[in-house]
């Protein structure tokens, strides 16, 4: 314990997040929490009301919120796609990688077998490492490209011909599924794809902040990656 | 010079003022504004009737049911004034060899200068049925088609049949029913779609009255539905709309809710996703559609509405994974296996870290 | 060549020049007849073939039974709605579930409805052109129509010599232009046509009417339904709720207000229906009296299964308004019972079908029936996609045969009135008396294609009064504080058995229609269909009985054998639906 909290004490530190990563990160899950719930009750609405339908707008709010927090998410990840031009190299982690670097593939590897409890110690990275990355492009960054996608094209059907979302994405996007009700379809299924993702981001952020070398959660709070020993670093 | 659609109702003793209301009429039938009543009646007045050959394929002659349902124009009046339908096999006189040579005798007269009619298809599969499935003078359907599409100035597929393949195209399509515009061969004239299972009868005739109007098809979508028909949804016009809204549905059949005409989204209702002009033109002659009458839609005017799943279900059915299951069940399937499986790491995790401990500790 | 004794009591002979009429038009569907002439312009040998197969007994596999309607629906848009009912009918037969009086009134109304709206159109529309000569019209006097109508018909409004004169005009006017559209190429000259030209004239008139009004005839479902052709249904019961008087009754489906709509709805058919189409019926069938071909099977084999329950959820023949029986070798002295449910009694074969079955030749109970195809022409003459001559020694037609206890039996209008008269239905013996003495001609001249013809008339004017009847009901029954619609039993599939089976039956417009259905896990396990055109267009079965399709044919006179004009006479007397027949 002692030679831990000793170490603890030396760590060096790497301002990793910038500000708008970290501002984005948390606008974007709530995003996605309200996402999630009202998409779910859009698809199996809460138990019917009684009464005129001029007392209530109940459905009409739960899609408001959704179609709401829907532009936050779309605007937040073309923000975000802004800040990974001009902001530092972790900025553009999630979207571009070498995917051609034997490195990365090797991280992948060693990043795996420590989950799979092959090996004792997994490496130091100051950004995500390569398997957070693998996860973060493919599950959320594509996840959530076709949620905006599918989203609007949907929401473009509401807001009928002539308007930007149906000449931007309804036109060509409803034809290409086959029709509407596919579109749903895919919709609500990459919503527990995105589901899924969220599960295990959130619980390997917590395992790791225990478990690996660096701080993860407080990291996306304060910016700063902090390291628990003075091994080299891996990654670049 | 042959007469005229004007001529002919001018000699059945209708005055030029009904006449002329008639024209206003098929302009709001068709959505235009009442300026283009005039264009209709100019070209009511001049044009001799144009010849149409209705084919036939594998059908259920529910879109002529419709047709003849229609209010204005009256099906009389588009037979007898607008139009020439030389071929029909529901309706015309001749039969056997007679009926065949109208269709060559059409084409030489007037080729690519009539329209195809399309109700149903044809079958394709060729190893059960042999390609065999719609026998006309004893060859295949297919090659009438061909022979008549080949030769059109334009082509109408009616119904959701020769538009998208309905019903003898579910799944597993014993026949190979293919919508026209999927028929190999099929030549270039354009295609038009009405689809509707059957299509609304007045929608029918306005598509009719548009192209002998305006001498030119109507604007169409991606997808070749005319827009002024199709480019709306069931829900954008459903006169239910304020329940849906407002959070008040049907929950099961004749409950309190059905029979004050709440929302039939939670019975299955496909009108959000449902591309016709049911809830805006609605049927015979206006007087209700499917929800009005208190059943949800089941999207008959789309693309394989047919194998998305029970009618009555919200939520499309997904075959696709082995087992038959809605996007709800496939997605909270996998995430208990996934929260299942994080549990199982964070417990091994836990085991792991206080062995680690231990190690450090000794 | 060859003559051959079939057991129905037929002897074919196919040594006469063969005639090829496909395809057999104004009919619903596509379908073939070939025929043997012999030089006394007899026809000896009928061939009649089914071609067109769409495969719905095999895509209603693994579905949900309670969308099964839908999807039969679309078996037939012509008599739209009776395999469907046929359908939320097997189900509920084989899940056990009741539907409300007030479902069973509705569903009345809206079968009632197609009877009426099919027959009207069916001779108008596909039938009247074998009769009636457009052509011949144009000679007509419009005042000796006028004249004609008045006494046809005296309280039919449109009777002046003006409005026929319209007609006339617009009518000469039409052909003139040369644009003879539908008409083109008809037998106009053809010496079988007898009507004068001003009874001509008048048909034709009606021909225009009728066009005109048949769209109200369906108006009633409309409301019921949400739409015609193909209205909605419901296993169940309906999906209409009904709501008289709460704050919000005006959103129902059902309420004061659409119901009295469906009221003026039923009123105005039945004026048409007798103003119009019976006395139409008698005038043509003044001048076609001699003609007493195309009895088909009907003066020997019938089959009707009865239909129009009274009250709910009662099938058996004392609560149905339209009679069931069987009548064998023209015994209408004894009448049989049919059950459905009875593996000996309902039976299909196919050895001369474009199917197959793992034994050949055995039939099959619809419950156990199979619908594997197997196109083959090989025997025939010409090529697979190109066929000169089918032979009827092999398989021909999409077409199963279905058979009662091995025989082919005649359905439809014709056969459930001879089983109403056997059995002494009053009101339709008293319409039979009636028809038969006006015409002044004997019991006999039934079994024709005129008799049939007049059955499909006498039973849409009926089926307009018990439209009225089933109206008065649904009213009493609302007012006496009934407005249920739909019985909520058993929707919920948790709620089945593994295993059920079930079978519901309609009289459809051309006849007895059945849908067998099991019902495995939930889902759809094999669903048959027996369908009016499949019994009276069907091709032989094993032992060699012809259909009544064939059967109408045979012994009939042609008077110029390129210009079939009565193999249509006789074909079309039957209303046939193709893509029904083999769906
Ligand atoms: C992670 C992001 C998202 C999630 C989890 C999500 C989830 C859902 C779900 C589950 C549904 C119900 C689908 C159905 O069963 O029919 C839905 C519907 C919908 N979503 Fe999303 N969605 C997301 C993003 C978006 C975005 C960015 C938009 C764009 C505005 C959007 C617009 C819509 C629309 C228009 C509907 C249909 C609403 C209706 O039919 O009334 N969604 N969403
Ligand atoms: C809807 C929910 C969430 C989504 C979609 C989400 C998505 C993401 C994404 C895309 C990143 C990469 C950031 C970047 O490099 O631009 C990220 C990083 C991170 N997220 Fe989340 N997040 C969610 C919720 C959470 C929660 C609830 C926590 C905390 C318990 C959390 C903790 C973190 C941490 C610590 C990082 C940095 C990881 C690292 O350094 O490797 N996230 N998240
Ligand atoms: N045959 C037949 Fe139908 C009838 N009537 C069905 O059951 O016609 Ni389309
Ligand atoms: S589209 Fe539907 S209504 Fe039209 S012919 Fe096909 S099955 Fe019948
Ligand atoms: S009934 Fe159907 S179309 Fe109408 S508002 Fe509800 S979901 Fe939309
Ligand atoms: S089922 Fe069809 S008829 Fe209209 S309301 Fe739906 S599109
Ligand atoms: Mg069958």
């Amino acid at each position: 314990m002692t030679t831990l909290s000793t170490k603890a004490h030396s760590e060096p530190a790497v301002y990793v997040y910038e500000a708008p990563v970290r501002l984005w990160h948390w606008i974007n899950a709530a995003a996605i929490t309200v996402l999630a719930i009202t998409g779910y009750f859009i698809g199996s609405p809460l138990p019917s009301l009684s009464g005129e339908a001029s007392d209530y707008y109940l459905m009409g709010y739960i899609r408001f919120a959704h179609f709401a927090a829907g532009y936050v998410l779309a605007f937040g990840l073309l923000g975000r796609a802004y800040w990974a031009i001009v902001g530092n190299s972790h900025a553009r982690e999630i979207f571009l990688h070498n995917i051609l670097k034997p490195s990365y593939w090797g991280g992948l590897w060693h990043e795996l077998k420590w989950y799979l409890f092959l090996t004792k110690e997994p490496r130091k990275y100051s950004g995500h490492n390569p398997l957070a990355i693998f996860m973060m492009h493919w599950m959320y960054v594509w996840g959530t490209v076709f949620m905006i996608f599918t989203g609007f094209a949907m929401y473009g059907e509401g807001t009928g011909e002539g308007s930007w979302a149906h000449s931007l994405f309804t036109v060509w996007l409803i034809p290409l599924f086959g029709q509407s009700q596919d579109v749903h379809t895919w919709h609500h299924l990459v919503m527990w794809w995105i589901i899924i993702f969220v599960i295990i981001h959130v619980y390997v952020a917590i395992r790791e902040d225990i478990m690996s070398r660096q701080s993860i959660v407080s990291s996306m709070i304060s910016g700063w990656r902090t390291f628990k020993d003075e091994g080299k670093i891996d990654n670049d | 010079m042959p007469e005229t659609f004007y001529d002919v109702m001018r000699r059945q003793g209708i005055t030029r003022r009904s006449f002329l209301k008639f024209c206003s009429l098929t302009a709001a039938a068709m959505g235009l504004s009442p300026i283009y009543a005039g264009k209709i009646a100019h070209a009511m007045e001049n044009k001799p009737r144009i010849p149409v050959l209705w084919l036939h394929g594998l059908e259920c002659t529910c879109c002529s049911e419709s047709f003849i349902r229609s209010a204005h124009p009256l099906a009389k009046d588009v037979i007898l004034s607008m139009i020439s339908l030389d071929y029909d096999d529901t309706i015309m006189a001749a039969a056997g060899h007679e009926a065949e040579a109208i269709v060559d005798e059409t084409i030489a007269k007037h080729k690519g200068k009539f329209i195809l009619a399309c109700e149903g298809n044809p079958g394709l599969e060729e190893e059960n049925t042999g390609g065999m499935s719609c026998i006309i003078a004893g060859k295949p359907y297919t090659e009438q088609l061909r022979h008549a599409a080949n030769n059109a100035m334009a082509i109408i597929s009616w119904g959701s049949c020769a538009s998208w393949g309905c019903v003898q195209a579910a799944a597993p399509n014993p026949t190979g029913a293919t919508p026209i515009h999927k028929v190999p061969g099929i030549g270039n004239a354009p295609i038009i779609k009405v689809p509707g299972c059957p299509p609304i009868a007045e929608v029918m005739t306005a598509v009719i009255t548009y192209m002998l109007t305006f001498e030119r098809l109507p604007e169409m979508d991606r997808q070749g539905r005319p827009k002024m028909f199709y480019s709306q949804r069931i829900h954008d016009k459903c006169y239910r709309r304020p329940h849906f809204d407002a959070g008040q549905f049907v929950e099961k059949w004749d409950d309190e809710a059905a029979r004050k005409g709440y929302c039939l989204y939670k019975m299955g209702c496909k009108g959000p996703t449902t591309y016709n002009a049911c809830s805006t033109i609605r049927w015979n002659g206006g007087l209700s559609f499917p929800i009005q009458a208190g059943h949800p839609c089941i999207g008959c005017s789309e693309d394989g509405f047919w194998d998305k799943g029970s009618f009555y279900d919200r939520l499309t059915t997904i075959n696709d994974f082995g087992i038959e299951a809605n996007a709800d069940e496939v997605g909270m399937g996998a995430a208990a296996v996934v929260g299942g499986a994080v549990a199982a790491h964070a417990a091994i995790s836990a085991l792991k870290r206080t062995q680690n401990k231990g190690d450090h500790e000794s | 060549m060859s003559i051959i004794q079939t057991p129905n009591g037929y002897t074919l002979d196919d040594s006469g020049t063969r005639h090829v009429v496909d395809p057999v038009t104004r009919i619903e569907g596509h379908m073939r007849a070939e025929v043997n002439i012999n030089s006394d312009n007899i026809i000896t040998n009928a061939v009649s073939s089914g071609t067109i197969w769409r495969g719905l007994e095999v895509i209603l596999k693994g579905r949900d039974p309670r969308d099964a309607w839908a999807f039969v629906q679309r078996i037939c848009g012509v008599c739209t709605g009776t395999h469907a009912l046929t359908s939320v009918r097997s189900v509920e037969d084989a899940l056990g579930i009741n539907i409300p009086e007030n479902a069973n009134s509705i569903r009345n109304i809206m079968q009632l409805s197609l009877q009426i709206h099919d027959h009207l159109v069916h001779f108008y529309h596909l039938h009247a052109l074998d009769w009636v000569n457009p052509v011949n019209a144009l000679k007509a006097d419009p005042k000796a129509t006028s004249a004609l109508q008045q006494q046809a018909s005296p309280h039919h409004p449109k009777s002046s010599p003006g409005y026929f004169r319209d007609v006339q005009n617009r009518l000469k006017k039409f052909v003139e232009s040369g644009q003879l559209g539908p008409f083109k190429n008809g037998y106009w000259t053809n010496p079988a046509y007898l009507l004068p030209p001003e009874a001509d004239l008048m048909a034709v008139t009606h021909y225009l009417e009728a066009l005109d009004f048949q769209k109200e005839i369906m108006k009633t479902r409309t409301i019921f339904g949400g739409k015609d052709t193909h209205p909605n249904w419901t296993v169940g019961g309906v999906p209409c709720a009904i709501n008289m008087d709460s704050d919000m009754s005006a959103g129902a489906p059902l309420n004061m207000a659409t119901l009295n709509f469906v009221h003026q709805i039923i009123k105005d058919t039945k004026t048409f229906v007798d103003n119009v189409y019976i006395p139409d019926i008698l005038a043509i069938g003044q001048f076609y009296k001699g003609w007493l071909y195309g009895g088909g099977l009907s003066g020997q084999n019938v089959l009707a299964y009865g239909d129009i329950p009274d009250r709910a959820n009662d099938y058996s023949a004392a609560n149905l308004m339209m009679p069931r029986g069987a009548i064998l070798n023209g015994k209408l002295d004894e009448i049989h019972e049919v059950d459905h449910r009875d593996p000996e009694q309902i039976q299909e074969f196919v050895p001369h079908s474009w199917y197959k079955y793992p034994d050949g030749v055995k039939g099959l109970h619809p419950w156990d029936g199979i619908t594997d195809p197997d196109f083959d022409v090989s025997t025939a003459k010409g090529t697979r996609q190109n066929i000169e001559q089918l032979d009827e020694s092999a398989s021909y037609s999409w077409i199963k045969a279905p058979r009662w206890r091995g025989h082919a039996m005649e359905v439809g209008p014709l056969a459930r009135y001879i089983v109403g008269y056997a059995q002494g239905h009053e009101y339709w013996t008293e319409q039979i008396n009636r028809t038969l003495k006006t015409l002044d001609v004997p019991v006999n001249a039934l079994f024709s294609t005129l008799g049939r013809t007049a059955a499909r008339a006498l039973e849409a004017q009926w089926a307009a009064d018990m439209q009225l009847y089933f109206f008065d009901k649904l009213m009493t029954n609302i007012k006496n504080g009934d407005s249920t619609t739909h019985s909520g039993e058993m929707w919920d599939p948790a709620d089945w058995p593994a295993e059920a089976k079930g079978v519901g039956f309609t009289e459809a417009p051309r006849g007895a229609l059945a849908h067998w259905i099991r019902i495995k896990d939930t889902k759809i396990d094999n669903y048959q269909c027996v369908v009016p055109t499949t019994w009276n267009g069907s091709p032989r079965d094993e032992a060699g009985n012809i259909g009544a399709f064939e059967a109408s044919m045979m012994n009939t006179k042609v008077e110029v054998p390129h210009e079939p004009v009565e193999i249509l006479r006789n074909i079309h007397s039957f209303d046939p639906c193709l893509a029904c027949s083999t769906h």
